[in-house]
């Protein structure tokens, strides 16, 4: 004989199961889960900072300057000057407070090769440090036409692109 | 015999198949009134990068004349904020502009701007009442310029950098006048009592000059200061000789000649041996120093040079004793132009923006 206790009746089982499937569904449904795609916004607020800084530092002070100071820092591949001025913009604020931004910049050019194919150069100008395993840097770029003899090429005014890559702690 | 067990009566299949259609329904509504808190905090990050970038890059509108020029009852013609000198000059600054938009005012609103109505309409739009603060730095002259509340621990934010172009000017003193001949006769001392100075600006000369608006001197559009100090020292006289400015013309120069426009207005009179305040009437006394101040908002250039794009300003000078003083009908007009002896260039100055929206 077939018992009847614990019986679940066929209809009743599976709706009953088809509740207990949408509230599972539904609970699971409404829970955030923190994805990389979340820090758009604060990518898109350094980027433009960085953006910005970039351009400030390729605009120089007055007509009468022949060259503007990311002009002079590339011909020159004087890093310190770079840091301190790239750290200078992007840490100011209306008020006293620093920005924890750090960077790594290179620039890159295009090389003429007699006889050969022409080759893609890149050379690194500055850093505040290295950056780390897990750091989730941004990309900014400014491209910047200076005057500098590369490799046995003349010298003549070529544009090379500045990379800087930065990142908060 | 039919068995009874494991039967469903069409009435349950009924009642459980509405039953399963409402719960769905609602089931799937819940996300939504969760969705309406959360975008908020979403929306106010846009919302301060949108008014970030209407700040720093659009020049606003009207643009000529220049919102910035809007007072009294005008103010309620301006259609949107923005600091830029131009929209192909992003990030530069208009130092008028940024001094009109900080003006904020909550005892004359026919001046100042009053927070948060007259900003919301004109720099964050939407139809949500946002709260808001912007602040701007100018790291030169160590300003602190700010329009808004106090920012909660949670609101939206962007940071922009950017320069703020200042005003070319032209400082000429007896080292100048003496280099340029700017006397009656060169070196002959021939005593008369009236002297004519004259400064010429032409658009068409700066804007084919220098071609990048960052250091393009536009009449119509940036501050023009001329100096003429020192103006005692051009007396050569031994005896005490009073000087009066009796009056200042305004002509243009055509390709047929000079054409006299008509006299400078009051409004526009320059300012003498350092008063704060412009002179109100001709003939005035002058002792050593004569400024004069052209800002944009008062259109003084951009009025003219719509039809004549060379103007001559001719500044009449009448002693009480016959004697030398500073004249340039024979050494030809003083020219605004980009020489750095004769001009100091417009200078830009780093500045910092701020916005935060909750």
């Amino acid at each position: 004989m077939v018992k009847e206790s614990g019986q679940l009746y066929t209809i009743e089982g599976v709706a009953a199961a088809l509740i207990l499937l949408m509230t599972a569904y539904f609970v699971f449904n409404t829970t955030s889960v923190y994805t990389s795609g979340d820090t758009h916004i604060s990518d898109m607020q350094m980027e433009v900072l960085g953006s910005d800084a970039l351009k400030m530092m390729n605009t120089a002070a007055n007509s009468t300057d022949m060259k503007s100071p990311l002009q002079y820092i590339v011909e020159r591949e004087d890093g310190e000057t770079f840091r301190n001025l790239f750290l200078n913009y992007t840490n100011n604020r209306t008020d006293s407070r620093s920005d924890p931004i750090h960077f790594t910049a290179n620039y890159t050019y295009r090389m003429e090769l007699a006889g050969k194919e022409n080759q893609t150069v890149m050379r690194p100008l500055s850093y505040s440090r290295n950056l780390s395993v897990g750091e989730h840097p941004v990309r900014v770029t400014q491209w910047v036409v200076i005057e500098k003899q590369i490799g046995s090429n003349a010298v003549h005014n070529r544009a090379v692109l500045v990379e800087v890559l930065m990142w908060r702690d | 015999m039919t068995a009874e067990s494991a039967n469903m009566s069409i009435d349950f299949l009924i009642g459980f198949t509405i039953f399963m259609m409402a719960f769905i329904w609602v089931s799937a509504m819940i996300p939504g009134i969760l969705v309406g808190l959360q975008s908020n905090t979403i929306d106010y990050d846009a919302v301060a990068y949108r008014t970030g970038v209407i700040l720093m890059e659009d020049p606003g509108w009207p643009r000529s004349p220049g919102w910035e020029s809007f007072e009294d009852e005008r103010k309620a013609d301006i259609v949107r904020f923005g600091l830029a000198v131009s929209s192909d000059t992003p990030n530069l600054l208009s130092g008028d502009k940024v001094e009109r938009f900080f003006n904020v005012s909550t005892t004359n609103p026919d001046i100042g701007f009053v927070y948060p109505e007259e900003y919301q309409s004109r720099v964050i739009f939407g139809d949500r009442p946002y709260h808001f603060n912007i602040s701007l730095r100018d790291v030169e002259k160590e300003r602190f310029l700010a329009v808004g509340e106090a920012i909660p621990n949670s609101h939206g934010y962007i940071r922009r950098l950017g320069k703020i172009k200042g005003a070319s000017n032209a400082s000429l003193g007896s080292t100048y006048y003496t280099a340029h001949k700017y006397y009656n006769n060169g070196f002959d001392y021939d005593n008369v009592t009236t002297h004519e100075f004259a400064f010429e600006v032409n658009r068409n000369l700066l804007s084919t000059e220098i071609k990048d608006p960052n250091y393009q001197i536009d009449p119509t559009r940036d501050m023009l200061i001329m100096n003429l100090t020192q103006l005692r020292s051009t007396l050569k006289s031994e005896k005490a000789v009073g000087a009066n400015i009796s009056a200042i013309t305004v002509y243009a120069k055509t390709s047929v000649g000079t054409a006299r426009l008509g006299d400078m207005l009051q409004t526009d009179y320059p300012y003498v041996d350092g008063n704060a305040s412009r002179i109100d009437n001709l003939p005035f006394p002058v002792s050593d120093n004569v400024s004069f101040v052209f800002r944009p908002k008062e259109q003084f250039f951009a009025n003219y040079m719509s039809g004549f794009p060379e103007l001559l300003v001719n500044v009449t000078f009448t002693l009480d004793t016959p004697a030398p003083y500073l004249n340039t009908s024979k050494s030809g007009p003083f020219v605004y132009n980009y020489h750095p002896d004769n001009v100091t260039q417009p200078h830009l100055r780093d500045a910092v923006m701020e916005v935060a929206v909750w």
